[in-house]
């Protein structure tokens, strides 16, 4: 009876509850096909493409001057690029020794998790002190990737951590004891186990570490990353040439989790598939 | 000598399987070691170092390390740095409240009500793909949503419902609030649907066999079984909102400071040592508020 008018009213208020989510995002999309004399406001005056070519380069220069996207967007990529490689190795070895009971695991397991708790502009302060300290140069590809590995690997190791729990040690000890090498055993029974954890967490390290911002802040030295670069406008006045690049850079992050989706999807019917043949 | 001789006779190890417990271990640890090293250097020893400059002395344009506490008294008698520190707080228990209420009944929807497994799934990921957009681009789409000229105030003045434009959405604190309770309330929905798609259906039928109402059933069984869920929203809310300074910088038109806000200008004008204790400042906030949580719910065994 009562769960009859409940279940609507949450059904109707997570429906709201989506449009809040959604909203700004699609203002802003709408807002972006602005025409070259509109501003970053409502009414929409034409529509048109202008601040996409604007964005690319591809107008003639006019009052806006262009953003700053180009190199950025490539230090950016390969921030996070080194960034998910580190941060995912650190979170394999780490999860793999968590299989073991041994002392000290529980102080441990909190000294890693604490780096996604602690936030991005107290490391960020830290890492730039220290750097002034030891007079080393700042720079995205130094310290401010160090900082991004400290955000990204606890996310891998949790990820990880969580396959592991669910992962039976006893395949991998028969593998062993049928005298399969070590090396083998890695490559056949628990590289093919653990791979979709492997590939989530270089997603998360990846798009984590590409958005990254706060850390980024005060330890990127002199070239700016890609969310500096979009930081930068934010203390001048906006123009809709920023909402055409939220546009691509959230197509782009949609790009990813579209492969991410691909690469799982064929890994585990493949996986399936090895299992159809066992049974048979 | 002798002592040192049963010492090293203890520690042999007699069976095989005490022999491989030694390996696993030392395996463990060398697995551990590069990890640990890492979070030693680039975190602990930077954290160590903002508390270490919070005393040193600061200059006008430059800071020595001097020790000193003058950074400490000049920021505790600070009307501006006081009213941060309760600018904070307000704001992180304002939007902390909000998440909750806000995601609470959304998570209570698709972890109890939807039967659907891939309905289920869907509408979880539905509420995590904004989270796949850069955070940047989402604190700024709500200015065109909020503004004088935005989408709510065009729709409100087309219904007929305003004559005027609201002014007060945007560059206030009103727009701050809802931009974080937006940003962050997918990380409260999140581990709350985890909870409450944990409960066994069957328990809540039983309830509601032996004649208990809907609201009763919330209380007893649903609320309790679900609190961990929100105990981890809250940490992970309460983290990201008390180290937040760019909603607040690009939302509140300079009217909201919070102490991130305060360390990113103090940097900017190169005010290292008042940057510090700011810092340090926020570090004890967020201290307690995890201490708190993690006294009502061991994360580790939630995991």
């Amino acid at each position: 009876m009562e769960s009859r008018i409940l279940r609507p009213t949450l059904a109707l208020y997570t429906a709201c509850f989506l449009l809040f989510l959604y909203g700004p995002m699609i203002v802003l999309a709408i807002l972006s096909f602005q025409s070259i004399d509109g501003g970053p406001q409502f009414p929409i005056r034409d529509w048109s493409i202008y601040w996409y070519e604007h964005l690319l380069g591809l107008a003639e220069t006019s009052r806006v001057s262009q953003l700053p996207v180009g190199e950025s967007l490539i230090r950016s990529i390969v921030l996070a690029f080194m960034t998910t490689v580190v941060s995912t190795v650190l979170g394999v070895m780490s999860a793999e020794a968590f299989r073991t009971k041994f002392k000290g695991s529980g102080p441990a397991f909190y000294l890693i998790i604490l780096g996604m708790m602690v936030p991005g502009v107290l490391v960020g302060l830290g890492m730039a002190l220290l750097s002034n300290t030891l007079d080393l140069g700042r720079a995205w590809w130094g310290t401010s990737f160090v900082l991004h590995v400290v955000y990204t690997y606890p996310f891998a190791f949790l990820v990880m951590l969580a396959i592991f729990n669910r992962f039976d040690r006893t395949v991998e000890e028969a593998s062993l004891s049928l005298g399969v090498s070590p090396a083998q055993t890695f490559r056949r029974v628990t590289f093919p186990i653990i791979f979709p954890g492997v590939l989530s967490a270089m997603l998360f390290s990846f798009t984590l570490s590409y958005d990254e911002f706060a850390r980024t802040l005060f330890t990127a030295g002199r070239d700016l990353t890609l969310p500096l670069a979009i930081y930068g406008t934010f203390s001048v006045e906006i123009y809709p040439n920023l909402f055409a690049f939220g546009v691509l850079t959230t197509l782009f992050s949609f790009t990813l989790l579209v492969i991410y989706g691909l690469l799982m999807k064929r890994f585990t019917s493949k996986a399936s598939r090895y299992k159809g043949q066992e049974d048979a | 000598m002798s002592a040192l001789s049963t010492d090293t006779h203890f520690a042999t190890p007699h069976s095989p399987a005490e022999l491989r417990e030694k390996k696993d271990r030392r395996r463990a640890i060398s697995l551990l070691t590069p990890g640990l090293l890492w979070m030693f250097f680039f975190m602990v020893l930077p954290m160590a170092m903002v508390i270490y400059v919070s005393f040193w002395t600061q200059t006008t344009f430059s800071v020595n390390s001097t020790l000193t506490t003058a950074s400490w008294k000049h920021f505790l008698s600070s009307a501006t740095y006081l009213s941060a520190i309760w600018t904070t707080l307000r704001i992180w228990l304002i939007v902390l409240i909000s998440t909750v209420v806000v995601g609470y009944p959304v998570a209570l929807f698709i972890g109890l009500f939807v039967r659907n497994k891939t309905l289920q799934t869907a509408l979880l990921v539905a509420c995590v793909i904004p989270f796949w957009t850069s955070f940047l681009i989402r604190v700024i789409a709500w200015r065109p949503m909020l503004g004088t000229e935005g989408a709510i105030n065009v729709i409100l003045m087309k219904l007929g419902i305003i004559s005027e434009p609201l002014t007060f959405l945007l560059f206030s604190e009103f727009s701050v609030l809802v931009g974080m309770t937006q940003i962050y309330c997918v990380f409260m929905v999140g581990p709350i649907t985890f909870m409450l798609g944990r409960i066994d259906i069957s328990v809540i039928e039983a309830a509601r066999d032996l004649g208990a109402s809907f609201g009763t059933i919330f209380r007893r069984i649903i609320l309790p079984l679900s609190l961990p869920g929100v105990i981890v929203g809250a940490i992970f809310v309460s983290v990201m909102v008390l180290g937040e300074f760019a909603t607040a910088a690009s939302l509140s038109g300079r009217k909201v400071n919070l102490l991130g806000n305060i360390i990113v200008s103090q940097v900017g004008s190169l005010k290292w040592a008042f940057a510090a204790v700011a810092g340090v400042v926020l570090t004890i906030i967020i201290t307690a508020v995890i201490a708190l949580a993690l006294r009502l719910v061991d994360l580790r065994k939630e995991m």
